[in-house]
């Protein structure tokens, strides 16, 4: 064996006298030489466009990655794709960041002729057009009511819609107008949701489907539709199924396509680039004659997953608009960025506990042999130790400051109904604080002892463990037996009757009324806990033909009372959104808290260099 | 050695559809992919709800649905079939996704993995040769910081000191005194470490590192080299020489002068072509400069080869080596020239280094801007990689150099009255390396599919984004796909590993 240092031989010498050699001399000589000199560089080779034109570049980030540019097939309609056909189409009205339906009469007009029947004409204006200056006319309108309507539709051919064809499909076959751009639509009874159910925005062009699936032009495809019987006959011509079958997948693609007819545009912008998974870029429609101008001459939107990595690019300055998922630690990161507005408010997501009904257990009157008197007050009982407020703090109030309780089953606080429905359901009833003293009293004056209430959640969701956690320490106490149910397969088991109370979200679509049928009906899809008032579902009948919106929020006000005074269960807190914006950019100064985020005024954005 | 070969790979086969199945099964099980539709109030979510059991064959139980999706597998190993790993939950079919994910992860895997084994292999041998120096203990201290550091957290640091850091620091290029100060300190120390000696020495090279980089600190900052850097001729010259003289004397010894002297006559070559034949380097696209490089290096073995000495396949090493090394700092040059485009580009707004993508959108310009704009793309994240997985190779070669040193053979090549250097480079290296080659093997397969945490904070969409988005909705078949992949590479070069062991060890045979 030999040790030391074994490298020490005359050559390595040699070699590290030369390396401080060549060091020195390195540094004398960069002292010497400079190749690189300001003078030899051009100046920046692009130049910002003249003062008059739209000008400057908006960046914006999003969590999901696009891929398809029909965002209303049921394959397409992720919020990513319905963000980008916003920005590129135009419609009738769009909602506001104040959940408003408002009018874009540079686009087109609507008039209800009559209410009864319901009548309602859609005309577009003269001179509107896509991007390839083909006009955007009768054959548009009229694809766009045989997908909306389900028209055609039968089990082995159909449009794949996302959105609910239940209001359209009380229309008749509609009637086009001589001018070749507008229609009639005649409902059999009065839809409650028309304003916002005909032209949903994002819709590919007719005469590229027509084309596209053969046809010679949108004169021929409105012909087609005319002659094409209706679906549930099952005869689907094999035409009317190539039209379908490309207005179902042939628009799909998560890069640019090369036939540009596929990506057409009637919005403000038109896509120009998209880079697969990672960005789409778009500019200003040249076509484009409508009223919503663009301002900016380039929107990108740049594909970012990961909340921090959304705050540290904001803070790069690569991206101009950040709406990560809410948290307390994104929101503190985001507030501590400088040159940076941030928003907080409500998206329309909400948490709520539901009690069942039919389970033949604690809150089901048929424990107790029919007496709903008792189910009632055990169920009002356990409501009562239910800690909304402690919930609040454990989990908004870190994120928004001056979050508060949500006291509606069907109504957000944005939405004008809320504060009138509020003073009236019967909400003060229950408090943040719970009243453990009121539940035993409860619970001793129905005869019930120490009931064993089950309750299903997410236990892989931090929130929903908190709410679960909070609930049964304060029930516990009141003398409920909590039995946890926490299952990462909860989804699957809503509405199998396995729990007693259960712990989710509901998303409140914002405008229309179909979501409160859909939940609180007896025979409502969305209605896991079997719930069951008459006079809510008569209500509820009455609701989703009602056409005056004032009319409407009564209707809905008195749903939510009827709801609270069946002690069905108790809506928690709604979820908390973020928004920021770099302060070069103006235009966003709101958190919208519908799926649209930012993306629905577009043509309002400036931004200063 | 067919037939270890034919074992090997039916093997191979059955491990892969072994763990094609548990991995299957594990998605199958870890949730229920109609979850977000069950749960919404949509008016048509039955309908919604049918058309995914439709898509993704869920009425199918899982074990059958497995053979089902093997079915589809199978054709793509088939000729003439059409290749089916099924389509995602947004009815995009995996082969696609794949297509475009795999050369994402590449980009980013290979540079990280090439940098880490080179710098690793460097580190450690040196490291054994200084064995418990100061300079081996800091760099254990080193590699082992930052090996045990989470990948997610250093790129949050990372992005936060080299990009935002680093751009704020672009708007307004002077380094201040103190900052000089500082760095030439620490350079000073850095030096002293690294060159070691007798106490006059160390104090010989502390003070004139230090100096030296203050001087040039100065300078850099004063000249506003940061806005406009460059290399130049100049430099070239002198960093060129150092290069020559730096690999001669590794490869074959500065007293073999023809060496030498071919070595420092493609730094000549260097700087003609940087100043003469600049206008070469305009019009370039990589297929161009890869052949700019090996007409590099074809001019070092010819050059080599022309100044022949006694040993004429050590000159020709020398030459080549030095070469491509000057080639790649011309290159670098060139590529400094356009730092100020890219710079002042509107879409960059003075910001060069990202924190997430690949590149900048719609950026216009030339191959030099857009190789800096991939560049600032992945700097961070290749950097990422590397600081984890340098410990290893760094780890690995030195304990595995040291071993070799302790060989009997070393000391016979040293008793035989042998150069140093021909007993390191010649005797011990090259053995050195041979255990090195199973893990290099072993870790390009786990590299490819373990970028899994880097890709997602750096919002790179390769295989570990589709591999956790597909978790995150439980969309089984991108996961699947990505399995495949990962699976396949990793077996395949476990096999290249021990057949490359074996040609590399006479004494180990495969039967």
């Amino acid at each position: 064996m030999w040790g030391g240092r074994p490298f020490s031989g005359g050559t390595l010498r040699i070699t590290r006298m030369t390396a401080v050699a060549a060091l020195l001399g390195a540094g004398a000589l960069v002292l010497a030489a400079c190749s690189n000199s300001p003078a030899e560089t051009p100046s920046s080779s692009a130049s910002e466009s003249t003062a008059s034109g739209p000008s400057g570049t908006v960046t914006v980030a999003e969590v999901n990655t696009f891929f398809s540019f029909n965002s209303n097939t049921s394959n397409g309609n992720v919020d990513i794709n319905s963000k980008i056909s916003l920005a590129t189409h135009s419609d009738f009205n769009y909602v506001d960041d104040n959940l408003k339906v408002v009018k874009d009469e540079s686009f087109g007009t609507y008039t209800v002729d009559s209410e009864d029947p319901l009548t309602v004409t859609y005309t577009v204006n003269e001179g509107v057009q896509w991007s390839d200056g083909e006009p955007v006319d009768a054959s548009d309108l009229l694809l766009d009511w045989a997908v909306e309507s389900g028209y055609f539709s039968n089990d082995n051919h159909s449009f794949d819609f996302a959105g609910d064809t239940s209001t359209l499909g009380l229309t008749a076959f509609p009637t086009l107008g001589d001018d070749g751009r507008s229609i009639t639509l005649v409902y059999s009874e009065p839809a409650a949701d028309w304003e916002i159910s005909f032209f949903t925005t994002g819709m590919p062009a007719a005469h590229v489907v027509a084309t596209k699936a053969g046809l010679a032009d949108s004169a021929a495809l409105i012909d087609l539709i005319k002659s094409e019987p209706k679906g549930s006959e099952d005869k689907t011509s094999d035409q009317m199924a190539a039209v379908m079958d490309f207005w179902n997948t042939g628009f799909d693609s998560t890069t640019l396509p090369d036939d540009p007819s596929l990506y057409l545009s009637d919005g403000p912008f038109i896509v120009s680039d998209v880079q697969e998974n990672q960005s789409v870029t778009m500019v200003p429609n040249e076509n484009y004659v409508g009223d919503h101008k663009p301002q900016v001459a380039e929107i990108i939107m740049k594909s970012i997953p990961d909340a921090t990595a959304e705050v540290q690019a904001l803070q790069n300055g690569e991206i101009d608009v950040a709406a990560p998922q809410s948290s307390a630690d994104t929101l503190q990161a985001l507030q501590g960025l400088t040159g940076v507005n941030v928003y907080t408010g409500y998206q329309l997501a909400y948490d709520h506990i539901d009690l069942t009904f039919n389970n033949g257990g604690a809150f089901d009157p048929a424990t107790y042999g029919g007496d709903a008197e008792k189910a009632a007050m055990v169920r009002e009982a356990f409501l009562k130790t239910i800690p909304r407020q402690a919930i609040l703090e454990a989990i908004v109030l870190p994120q928004k400051p001056d979050g508060e309780i949500l006291n509606s089953q069907i109504f957000v606080p944005a939405q004008d109904g809320y504060a009138d429905s509020v003073a009236n359901n019967g909400s003060d009833a229950f408090p943040g604080e719970p009243d453990i003293e009121g539940a035993k009293a409860l619970l001793a004056q129905a005869g019930v002892t120490s009931p064993t209430v089950s309750i299903l959640y997410k236990p892989t969701n931090p929130n929903r463990v908190d709410d679960f956690t909070l609930i049964s320490q304060s029930a516990t106490k009141a003398g409920f037996q909590i039995k946890d149910e926490g299952d990462e397969k909860w989804g699957s088991r809503l509405g199998d009757g396995s729990y007693d109370s259960t712990i989710f979200g509901w998303i409140n679509s914002g405008v229309g009324v179909g979501g409160v049928p859909q939940i609180f009906s007896t025979s409502g899809g969305g209605n896991f806990n079997g719930y069951s008032n008459a006079q809510v579902d008569e209500l509820a009948g009455k609701l989703i033909v009602t056409l005056d919106p004032a009319e409407q929020v009564k209707i809905e006000q008195q749903i939510d009372a009827l709801v609270w005074g069946d002690y069905y269960g108790l809506p928690l807190y709604q979820s908390p959104g973020v928004v920021a914006v770099a302060d070069r950019l103006s235009g966003i100064d709101t958190f919208n808290p519908n799926q649209n985020g930012v993306w629905w005024n577009t043509w309002e954005w400036t931004v200063s260099s | 050695m067919t037939s270890y070969l034919l074992r090997r790979l039916l093997a191979s086969v059955l491990i892969l559809l072994g763990a094609s199945f548990i991995v299957y099964m594990l998605i199958a099980f870890s949730g229920d992919p109609l979850q977000e539709l069950r749960v919404s109030n949509r008016p048509n979510r039955e309908q919604l709800m049918q058309a995914r059991i439709d898509l993704l064959n869920l009425d199918v139980p899982p074990v059958l649905r497995y053979f089902v999706w093997l079915g589809g597998a199978a054709k793509c190993v088939v000729p003439f079939a059409q290749c089916d790993l099924g389509s995602s939950i947004q009815g995009q079919p995996v082969t696609a996704a794949l297509q475009s994910a795999i050369p994402s992860t590449l980009q980013l895997v290979t540079g990280a993995a090439v940098l880490a084994i080179t710098i690793g292999i460097a580190v450690g041998i040196v490291t054994a040769l200084r064995q418990y120096s100061a300079l081996d203990y800091s760099v254990t201290f080193i590699a082992f910081l930052f090996f045990s550091l989470p990948v997610f957290w250093v790129a949050v640091l990372l992005k936060e000191f080299g990009a935002i850091g680093f751009n704020d620091f672009l708007a307004d290029p002077r380094l201040s005194t103190q900052t000089i100060v500082i760095g030439a300190l620490a350079s000073g120390v850095i030096w002293t470490v690294i060159l070691s000696g007798s106490w006059l020495r160390r104090a010989i090279t502390f003070v004139s590192a230090t100096v030296v980089s203050a001087g040039i600190m100065y300078y850099l900052s004063a000249s506003d080299w940061f806005a406009y850097p460059g290399i130049g001729p100049v430099v070239l010259v002198v960093l060129g020489s150092g290069i020559a003289i730096g690999v001669t004397a590794i490869v074959a010894g500065l007293q073999n002068r023809p060496a030498l002297y071919a070595s420092l006559s493609m730094v000549v070559l260097g700087v003609l072509v940087m100043t003469v034949g600049a206008p070469l380097l305009n019009s370039m696209n990589i297929w161009l400069l890869i052949l700019y490089g090996a007409i590099a290096v074809g001019c070092g073995l010819l050059a080599g080869h022309l100044f022949g000495g006694y040993d004429p396949g050590q000159s020709r090493k020398a030459a080549a080596l030095t070469a491509f090394i000057v080639a790649i700092l011309v290159a670098l040059d060139r590529f400094m020239q356009a730092w100020p485009e890219y710079f002042n580009n509107t879409r960059v707004r003075g910001r060069p280094i990202s924190t997430i993508g690949a590149t900048t959108p719609n950026l216009v310009g030339d191959f030099w801007v857009h190789g800096i704009d991939k560049y600032g793309h992945l700097v961070l994240p290749t950097f990422a990689l590397l600081l984890i997985s340098l410990a290893s190779y760094t780890r690995y070669s030195r304990s595995s150099m040291l071993e070799v040193m302790e060989q009997d053979y070393v000391r016979t090549a040293r008793a035989k009255g042998l150069s140093e250097r021909v007993v390191v480079v010649r005797h011990a290296f090259r053995n050195a390396l041979i255990p090195l080659a199973t893990i290099v093997a072993f870790d390009i397969g786990g590299l490819i599919g373990g970028a899994v945490i880097t890709e997602n904070v750096f919002s790179i969409k390769g295989m570990g984004t589709l591999f956790i988005t597909g978790i995150k909705n439980v969309d089984p078949n991108p996961v699947m796909g990505v399995f495949v992949v990962v699976g396949i590479t990793a077996v395949t070069f476990n096999l290249l590993a021990d057949l490359a062991y074996s040609a590399l060890d006479p004494r180990v045979r495969v039967h």
